[in-house]
C-alpha cells in the first residue's frame, strides 16, 4: 500500500511540481554548500568576522576536528541585542551598505552569507555583549537557531564584551557533506593551517587555539614589538625562519609589498610555506604565484619551492575580491602592473641577498614612488612594521633599512657605508665589537686560509665566514656572462635545414601573435599554413637545442600564462654550464690575495648567496655560535 | 678452445674490433668480444647491436672452439704486453686463461652461444672500390653529420647511388657537405641509404690509404663492408633524408678565390677574440682584399686582412668559425673558392676546380 503511493508522489514531484520560491532555510543550506565546505571554512568565516569587529584577541576551541563543536570568541565591538536576530538572516551585514561600498571593500567579509549559512547546517548559538559605548553594554544576550531553521528568541546570558559563536554538530542535517569529511586529525590540520595564516597576517592580535581542551597555539599580541613579531614568525614557520629570511619593503604608486622571503638556499621541497596576503586577505592567486616563481627562477633549483610571507597593500578599489565565495582568488584591475611590481621587488631583493649587493637600476615604469597607499579606511593599523625595524639584533647581519641600501649604492661598500650612518643603525643598543676595526672590515672579512682545497675561511667582524669556492666562483662567472649577454646584441644562426613543427591551428595562431617578441630573442618562426610552423633561425647560443620541443614548450607557456620566459631560461642554462666549466675547481691552491679578491668580488655580485643550482655559497659562524661550541661566556 | 697467437698479430685485430664496443652497456655480453678458433684462424667480433666488426688472423690452434671475453680488459692486456710476446688462450672452468711469457691472466667468460651476431642479409647491391677512395669519401663529408639530433635521420651519412655517381651527403641543419665519386658501373635509378654516424666514424678509422679493393654490399636494412680480413656489418637508419638538393643554392653571382692556408691562419687568429660560445667572425669581402673581424663581450677586437681576387660591391657576412674550419680542413686544394650572394643567404665553398665537392655554410647574423 505504501509503495505505489511513494512512487506516485515521486512522479508528481518530478513531472508537475510548480515553480516556487524556496524556503529561506533551504536557500541558506544551498549557499552553505559554497561557503561551508568543512569545519575549517567555518573557522575562517567566524575569525574573519572577529577581525572585522576590531578585536584584540581571538580564542578558538575545537572539539573532534570541529565536527562536534567549534567556538570562536573575540573581544571586539559586539552586536547589540536588537541586531542579533538580523545577524543570522541572509544578506544582512554591517560591512557594506550600497554598491559603491562593494567597489572598495575594506573588510574581510561583506556578503552577509556566512552566519546564516553556517546556522543552516549546524546548531548555532550566538552570544554577544556590545562594546561599552552602546546602549545595552552592561548585559550580554544569546540567540540560537533551532533544527528547523527557526530562531530561538534572544535571552540574557553571561559574556564579557565581544562575541562568541558556538557551532555544534556541524553538518548534522546534511549527511552528504558529513560523509565527505576526513578524519578528525585531517580536519583539525586544516583548521590549524588556517589559524596559522591568520596569525601571520595579524601579529597585533592574540590568538589561542585549543583542540579537545589542549592548547595547540597560544600567541600573545605583538603590540608593535618587532622581537615578538619575529618570534611569532619562528613559532609559526619554524625556528630559523626569521634568521634565514630576507625582509623587504617597497612601495610604488598605489602598491606596497612587504614581508619576508626565505633565502633561496633554504628553499623547500613542498610549496607549504607560501603565504601571500592582499590587503590582509590570504589569497592563492595564479598571477601572484607566477610572479613570485619567476622572480625565483634564476636562484632556485628545479623542483624546489620558495618560502615566503608577503603582504601586498593596494587601495581596495583596485582589486576585486568578490570573485570567489571563499575569496581565495582576487582580480586586480591592473593585473600586468601588479605582476611586474611583485616580480621586480622580489627579483631586486633576491639579487641583493644578505650582503645587500647593489643592483643596476631596474627601469621603473612608475618612477615617482609616492607614499605608501593610505591606510585602508575602516581598518585598524595592522601591517607589520617596516623592514628596517624588523632586523634581528645580530649586528653583522646586513638587514638594514632601505635607506642604508641607498647609501650603499652611493659608496659601493655595503657594510661600511651602512654602519657609518648612525641614524640607520637598526640596533643602537647592540654591542659594537671593535668598532674602529669594523669600520674598515668588509662584510665577508679577510681570508684566513683554505680548507681541504674546497672551502675558504675568512675572518669577518662578527665571526667566521666559510665559502664554497667553486660555488661562489661559478655564480660570479654566471652573473658576468649574463650581464655581457644582455648588453650585447642577439646573434642568430639561420638554419640550413629548417625545423618543421606541427601544431593545432589555435596554437599556431597564438604563437604567431607573439612571434615578434620571440623574434627579438633570436628565434625566427614562420607560419606556413593553419597548423604548421617552421623554425628558420635560432639564437646562436641555443644552436644545439631541440627546437621543436622549445616551440611546443613556448606555446604551452603562452597558452597558460600569456607569456613565457623559456628562451631566456634556456639561454641562462647554457651560460650556467659555461660558467661552471670556467670556474675554479676543487683542490686548486689559492693564495691569500686570490682569496681576498674572491671575497671582494662576492660582495659585489648579485644573487651571490646561492650558486647556480640554488645551494648556498657561504655561511657564517657568528662569535656567539662559536662561543656556544665551547660553552664560553655562559 | 686453445690457441697461440703473437702479440704483433693479435693487437691490430683487437684494436680494429674494440672501437664498436661501448664503454657502458646494459647487456653485459656486449662488453665482451666473441672469440672463435677454427682451422688455423681465429676470429674476433665486437658489436653494439647497431654495428658489428669482426676481424681474423692466423693462429696456432690446438683445440677449436668459441667463447666471449671482456673486451676492454683483453685490449688493455694486449696493449701493455711486451712486443713480440706469444699469447696462449686456453678455456677451462669458465675462465679464459691468457699466458704470455711469465704472466698469467684468467678472464671471466660468457657463453658464445648468447652472443648477438648480426644476421647476414641476402641480396643487395655489391660495389667494389679502392680503400683510399672510400676513406676519402668519408673524410670529405663525415664531419658535417649531426650528433644526437632529434631528427635522427641527420645522425648519419646519406649515400646516394644515381646513375654512375655515388654521392655522400651530411648535414646537421646548419651546414652541409656533399662529395661525389664514380666508382665505375651504372647504378641506374636513384637509391638512398643512411649509414649511422657511429658506423661512419668507425669505418673511417678502420680504412687505410691503400689501394686494396673494398667490397660493399648494400641491402635494404643493412650494409656490409669487407676490407681484407675485416668485415663490418651495420644497420641502416630507417628514415627519409631531407631533400638536400633544395638547400644547395643555385646561381650565386659573387665568387672569390682565397689561399686556403692563409685563410685558415687568419681565421684561427681572429677567432681568439670572438665570442667563446658561438665564435662568430665577420668576413668582409672588398676589392682585392678579404677582411676578417671579430670581437668578444669584453670589447676586445681582432682584425686581419688576406688577399682575394674578389671585385664587386663590398659584402660582409658573419660565420661560425668552427664551420669554416671544418670545411677548410676537408678541402685538399691550395686555393678555395667561395660563392655567395649577400649577408643573409648561404654560401658555397669548395677547392678550386674541385667540382666533386660542395660545402654549404649558413651565415650567422652577428
Amino acid at each position: 500500500m505504501h509503495l505505489p503511493r511513494a512512487g506516485a508522489f515521486w512522479f508528481h514531484a518530478v513531472m508537475s511540481s510548480p515553480i516556487r520560491i524556496l524556503a529561506d532555510h533551504l536557500v541558506n543550506q544551498i549557499a552553505a554548500g559554497e561557503v561551508v565546505e568543512r569545519p575549517a571554512s567555518v573557522v575562517k568565516e567566524l575569525v574573519e568576522n572577529s577581525l572585522d569587529a576590531g578585536c584584540g584577541r581571538i580564542e578558538i576551541d575545537v572539539e573532534q576536528g570541529g565536527v562536534k563543536r567549534l567556538r570562536v570568541r573575540d573581544d571586539g565591538r559586539g552586536i547589540p541585542r536588537d541586531q542579533l536576530a538580523l545577524a543570522l538572516s541572509r544578506h544582512a551585514t554591517s560591512k557594506v551598505a550600497e554598491l559603491r561600498d562593494l567597489e572598495a571593500v575594506g573588510t574581510l567579509g561583506f556578503r552577509g552569507e556566512a552566519l546564516p549559512s553556517i546556522a543552516s547546517v549546524s546548531r548555532l548559538t550566538l552570544t554577544s555583549r556590545a562594546a561599552a559605548d552602546a546602549d545595552d553594554a552592561d548585559s550580554a544576550w544569546e540567540i540560537g537557531v533551532g533544527a528547523d531553521g527557526r530562531l530561538i528568541p534572544a535571552r540574557p546570558a553571561a559574556h564579557p564584551p565581544g562575541t562568541s559563536v558556538d557551532v555544534r554538530e556541524l553538518f548534522f542535517n546534511t549527511p552528504a557533506r558529513r560523509k565527505f569529511l576526513r578524519t578528525e586529525k585531517t580536519e583539525f590540520d586544516h583548521i590549524h593551517q588556517l589559524v596559522r595564516r591568520v596569525a601571520l597576517a595579524h601579529p597585533e592580535i592574540g590568538i589561542q587555539l585549543r583542540h579537545n581542551g589542549k592548547d595547540i597555539l597560544s600567541l600573545g599580541a605583538a603590540g608593535g614589538d618587532e622581537r615578538k613579531v619575529l618570534d611569532r614568525l619562528n613559532a609559526l614557520l619554524g625556528p630559523d625562519f626569521a634568521e634565514q629570511s630576507l625582509a623587504l619593503e617597497e612601495s610604488a604608486v598605489d602598491l606596497r609589498l612587504h614581508g619576508w622571503v626565505m633565502r633561496p638556499a633554504f628553499s623547500r621541497s613542498q610549496p607549504d610555506q607560501q603565504f601571500f596576503y592582499v590587503n590582509g586577505r590570504m589569497v592563492r592567486d595564479k598571477l601572484v604565484t607566477h610572479a613570485v616563481r619567476q622572480a625565483f627562477s634564476d636562484v632556485l633549483h628545479h623542483g624546489r619551492h620558495p618560502a615566503y610571507v608577503l603582504f601586498l597593500d593596494t587601495p581596495p578599489r583596485l582589486v576585486d575580491v568578490n570573485v570567489h565565495p571563499a575569496k581565495h582568488e582576487v582580480r586586480f584591475r591592473e593585473s600586468r602592473q601588479v605582476h611586474d611590481f611583485i616580480y621586480r621587488v622580489l627579483h631586486r631583493r633576491l639579487s641583493q641577498g644578505t650582503l645587500g649587493v647593489t643592483t643596476e637600476a631596474v627601469p621603473d615604469p612608475t618612477p615617482d614612488a609616492g607614499p605608501p597607499p593610505a591606510q585602508i579606511a575602516g581598518r585598524p593599523a595592522r601591517a607589520f612594521p617596516a623592514v628596517g625595524s624588523a632586523s634581528p639584533p645580530r649586528p653583522a647581519e646586513v638587514r638594514d633599512s632601505r635607506l642604508s641600501y641607498q647609501a650603499d649604492l652611493a659608496f659601493q661598500r655595503p657594510r661600511a657605508g651602512a654602519r657609518s650612518e648612525p641614524s640607520s643603525d637598526p640596533e643602537p643598543m647592540a654591542p659594537e665589537p671593535a668598532s674602529a676595526a669594523s669600520q674598515s672590515m668588509p662584510p665577508l672579512g679577510f681570508a684566513l686560509g683554505q680548507l681541504n682545497g674546497v672551502y675558504l675561511l675568512a675572518q669577518a667582524v662578527d665571526g667566521l665566514v666559510l665559502v664554497d669556492i667553486h660555488a661562489a666562483h661559478e655564480r660570479i662567472g654566471y652573473e658576468r656572462l649574463k650581464r655581457s649577454w644582455k648588453s650585447g646584441e642577439v646573434v642568430r644562426q639561420p638554419l640550413l635545414v629548417p625545423v618543421p613543427v606541427q601544431v593545432a591551428p589555435r596554437e599556431a595562431e597564438l604563437f604567431a601573435s607573439h612571434a615578434e617578441s620571440i623574434a627579438r630573442l633570436g628565434l625566427i618562426v614562420e607560419r606556413l599554413d593553419a597548423g604548421s610552423l617552421v623554425v628558420r633561425e635560432v639564437p646562436a647560443l641555443l644552436r644545439q637545442a631541440d627546437m621543436e620541443r622549445m616551440v611546443r614548450d613556448l606555446i604551452a607557456d603562452l597558452a597558460e600564462q600569456g607569456r613565457s620566459t623559456r628562451l631566456e631560461e634556456a639561454i641562462d642554462g647554457v651560460l650556467a654550464t659555461l660558467a661552471c666549466h670556467t670556474s675554479v675547481r676543487a683542490n686548486r691552491r689559492l693564495t691569500l690575495d686570490e682569496m681576498n679578491a674572491l671575497l671582494r668580488e662576492m660582495e659585489r655580485v648579485e644573487r651571490i648567496d646561492q650558486c647556480n643550482h640554488g645551494r648556498p655559497t657561504w655561511v657564517k659562524l657568528a662569535h656567539e655560535d662559536l662561543d656556544r661550541l665551547f660553552s664560553r661566556g655562559r | 678452445m686453445e690457441f697461440v697467437v703473437n702479440r704483433e698479430t693479435l693487437w691490430p685485430i683487437v684494436g680494429k674490433v674494440i672501437g664498436v664496443v661501448e664503454r657502458r652497456q646494459t647487456l653485459p655480453i656486449l662488453g665482451n668480444l666473441l672469440v672463435k678458433a677454427q682451422g688455423q684462424q681465429v676470429r674476433f667480433t665486437g658489436s653494439d647491436l647497431e654495428v658489428e666488426v669482426s676481424a681474423e688472423c692466423a693462429a696456432d690452434v690446438s683445440e677449436e672452439g668459441e667463447t666471449t671475453v671482456p673486451a676492454r680488459k683483453l685490449a688493455d692486456i694486449c696493449r701493455s704486453l711486451e712486443e713480440g710476446a706469444d699469447i696462449r688462450f686456453q678455456t677451462k672452468n669458465d675462465r679464459c686463461v691468457l699466458t704470455a711469457r711469465r704472466g698469467r691472466f684468467a678472464l671471466g667468460v660468457l657463453p658464445a652461444t648468447d652472443y648477438p651476431t648480426m644476421e647476414i642479409e641476402q641480396g643487395g647491391r655489391g660495389i667494389s672500390l679502392p680503400e683510399n677512395v672510400l676513406k676519402r669519401l668519408l673524410e670529405k663529408t663525415a664531419f658535417a653529420m649531426a650528433q644526437q639530433d632529434v631528427r635522427y635521420y641527420l645522425n648519419g651519412l646519406l649515400i646516394e647511388f644515381q646513375g654512375e655517381d655515388m654521392i655522400a651527403v651530411a648535414t646537421d641543419g646548419h651546414r652541409l657537405a656533399r662529395y661525389k665519386i664514380r666508382p665505375g658501373g651504372d647504378f641506374g635509378e636513384g637509391r638512398q641509404v643512411i649509414v649511422p654516424s657511429k658506423t661512419v666514424l668507425e669505418l673511417k678509422r678502420l680504412l687505410s690509404n691503400s689501394e686494396e679493393m673494398v667490397e660493399l654490399l648494400v641491402g635494404a636494412k643493412s650494409v656490409r663492408i669487407a676490407v681484407g680480413h675485416t668485415t663490418m656489418v651495420s644497420k641502416l637508419v630507417d628514415g627519409r633524408y631531407p631533400d638536400y638538393e633544395r638547400v644547395i643554392p643555385r646561381s650565386l653571382e659573387k665568387t672569390a678565390t682565397l689561399d686556403k692556408d692563409e685563410l685558415k691562419g687568419a681565421l684561427s687568429r681572429t677567432a681568439i677574440l670572438s665570442n667563446e660560445k658561438y665564435r662568430g667572425v665577420r668576413l668582409a669581402f672588398g676589392d682585392g682584399v678579404l677582411r676578417l673581424l671579430a670581437h668578444n663581450p669584453e670589447q676586445e677586437e681582432a682584425e686581419e686582412e688576406i688577399e682575394s681576387d674578389y671585385s664587386g660591391e663590398a659584402i660582409s657576412i658573419g660565420f661560425n668559425v668552427a664551420y669554416l674550419m671544418d670545411v677548410l680542413n676537408a678541402i685538399d686544394a691550395e686555393k678555395v673558392q667561395v660563392q655567395f650572394q649577400d649577408a643573409d643567404s648561404s654560401s658555397i665553398w669548395r677547392g678550386r676546380d674541385s667540382d666533386d665537392e660542395t660545402y654549404v655554410v649558413m651565415p650567422m647574423r652577428l
